[in-house]
């Protein structure tokens, strides 16, 4: 009797002791979704942690656009959300945390022409803020910088890299022509194993890299593509290759296995439910148009012409005014293991990438 | 079924105690007893919790606990003092486990987890926690102790303990993490997806406490005992930052004493 009040009285103190204080204002300052009014966009806008790209139709008039903006419950933005600017050249808005402790800087801006279809890595930026590795980005015809996606932001997770050229995708001075990419398969470290992550292949795409999901289905993470406005040909450029020593699959060493590239671009259609490919169906997803992707890759010291055409899907046509309307959509997709985003390949794997064209009906 | 484990353990640990006192006090004892020293050995276990106190605004709520099993064994010296005995001194030399595990939900819980190699990741975790402790200590409790009758008694004072082998580990789940600061970026973890951490090795080895308790003699020999022992020093080293509140032990340890 007597132990089992005492029990109940300490039972009964504990949560008076420990109180769930009340809830703390929120410490977050996200723009969580971003719309335009009319029919001015061509693809969804990709929301970044610090940039939004607005894809527009090529006959839009971006000098009077007024984007809109969903925050973090509590969070404020500065200027308001659905105030109108010319957005010629981009724009800076400045979200504030609930709590007003936290606020991150937003840059949107808009890429009016088509993407460029020749690439040369010679232009580098810093990760905004932090500035821990390297995007690479292109100017389109009308000067807008076009950044390409890579999976640099998962890898910072992983506490490794110490230095920009520590992570799996950078600028390497040495090119085909002027500077080059250079893609490695970098070892996690025990971060990365830790949730069964053991490498991270050097991978280089158009398109964005989502690192929410890059934990969760890293697959799915990095999402391939962008408008095109052509009906792309052929798919060349130059390449470098070697292999790393000791392939592994989810960690585990596998002899004698030899580790590949992989070099690969595709087109295809969105439509209401698809309305960009990532890793789970890049190569499969039915609204494939045509996909052109090496087959005798080797290794080898010297720089190896690719020119590989893209083979159509059987039954595909498309459709003219839809191409016009950006309904078709093109991915480059660069990666030093081919089976990487499996976490299989070999630590050290090199691809080597430069002078990448595609080449299409008009360019011919 | 624990509890009934425990309740068996307890039990036979009296039994073999009072096969013991079967045989006649030796003059030792009748020695002691004429100086007001008495000795005794309690037998028990520990149930109660390993947390921040109070509990930071970061903490949710509580979803799940367990106590787990933890047991003590105790031996006490008793000095009582003037012609009363009212009044009195206990030693005691304590070997106990304290342990539970948790689950619970944070928000904006800043962490740091760090990697075998050395790497670090560091950010705000918003999501699931659990947490299992599981921790050896060897104590001495230095208590004065008050006689209210013959049958009822109450002690209170500090103890030291040496902790002899530690586990703190768990893991994170269902939730996101934003690198570095509430505006990094946001990485999610669902389904099965876990980081598990261990600060097993960051775990103060020396620590105090105070603890109260009372003491109930249902039989000759045979005494019921409750004491709260509540952890005054944080359990984790000075200069671990990891977790950034203080966590104390606080237990309730029940059991039963055998007294010669």
């Amino acid at each position: 009797m007597k132990i089992r009040s005492v029990i109940a009285c300490f039972l009964l103190c504990l949560p008076l002791l420990s109180c769930i204080q009340s809830e703390a204002p929120n410490a977050e300052a996200d723009i969580l979704t971003c719309s335009v009014s009319g029919n001015v966009l061509k693809a969804e806008p990709e929301i970044e942690n610090e940039s939004i790209t607005l894809i527009v139709r090529s006959d839009a008039d971006i000098t009077k656009l007024s984007p809109e903006f969903t925050l973090t419950p509590g969070a404020t933005i500065s200027p308001a959300s659905g105030t109108t600017f010319d957005f010629t050249t981009p724009h800076t808005y400045v979200v504030t945390s609930e709590d007003r402790n936290w606020n991150k800087t937003y840059v949107v801006r808009c890429i009016v022409s088509g993407i460029s279809t020749d690439y040369h890595f010679e232009t580098i930026t810093l990760e905004p803020k932090n500035e821990r590795f390297q995007i690479f980005y292109d100017l389109s015809s009308s000067g807008d910088a076009v950044n390409w996606g890579s999976a640099n932001a998962g890898y910072a997770l992983t506490g490794v890299p110490k230095s920009p050229t520590d992570y799996p995708t950078s600028q390497f001075a040495d090119g085909y022509v002027g500077k080059c990419a250079k893609l490695v398969t970098c070892s996690t470290g025990s971060l990365g194993s830790l949730v069964g992550m053991y490498i991270a292949a050097g991978n280089l795409f158009i398109g964005t890299f989502d690192a929410s999901s890059a934990l969760t289905n890293a697959l799915k993470a990095t999402r391939f593509g962008r408008p095109f406005e052509h009906v792309p040909t052929y798919l060349s450029g130059y390449y470098k290759y070697k292999p790393g020593e000791e392939f592994t699959s989810k960690g585990k060493l596998v002899p004698g296995k030899e580790d590949q590239c992989d070099i690969y671009a595709i087109f295809y259609e969105t439509d209401e439910n698809v309305r960009y490919l990532d890793g789970t169906n890049a190569l499969t997803s039915p609204n494939l148009i045509s996909v052109a992707r090496i087959s005798n890759q080797q290794a080898t010291d010297e720089w190896t012409h690719f020119y590989i055409p893209f083979v159509a899907r059987p039954g595909k046509v498309v459709d003219k005014e839809k191409l016009k309307n950006g309904g078709y959509q093109l991915a480059v997709v660069f990666s030093s293991s081919i089976r990487g985003d499996y976490f299989e390949g070999a630590v050290g794997s090199t691809l080597y990438i430069d002078e990448v064209e595609v080449i299409h009906s008009e360019n011919e | 079924m624990k509890k009934h484990i425990s309740a068996i353990c307890v039990l036979m640990l009296l039994f073999a105690a009072t096969v013991n006192a079967q045989v006649e006090r030796n003059e030792g004892i009748i020695w002691s007893s004429l100086r007001g020293l008495e000795y005794e050995v309690k037998a028990g276990f520990n149930i109660g919790g390993t947390a921040p106190v109070p509990l930071p605004r970061e903490i949710r709520s509580i979803d799940g606990y367990k106590p787990t099993l933890c047991l003590s064994v105790e031996g006490n010296v008793i000095k009582w003092f003037g012609v009363e005995k009212k009044w009195g001194m206990i030693l005691g030399l304590r070997v106990e486990n304290k342990g539970m595990e948790t689950k619970a939900t944070v928000k904006n819980y800043s962490m740091e987890i760090i990697g075998t190699g050395g790497e670090k990741l560091k950010g705000n975790w918003t999501g699931g926690v659990q947490t299992k402790v599981r921790n050896t200590y060897f104590s001495i409790p230095v208590l004065a102790s008050y006689k209210l009758n013959n049958r009822m008694s109450f002690s209170a004072g500090p103890y030291v303990s040496f902790l002899t082998n530690g586990d703190f580990s768990g893991y994170v789940y269902d939730g996101y993490l934003r690198e570095i600061n509430p505006t990094g970026t946001k990485v999610e973890f669902k389904d099965d997806n876990r980081a598990s951490y261990d600060f097993s090795d960051n775990l103060r080895t020396f620590q105090c406490g105070v603890q109260v308790g009372t003491k109930w003699r249902a039989f000759k020999h045979l005494d019921v005992c409750a004491d709260l022992t509540w952890g005054l020093s944080d359990i984790f080293q000075k200069d671990f930052d990891t977790v950034t509140f203080a966590m104390y032990p606080i237990y309730l340890n029940v059991g039963f004493g055998y007294a010669f």
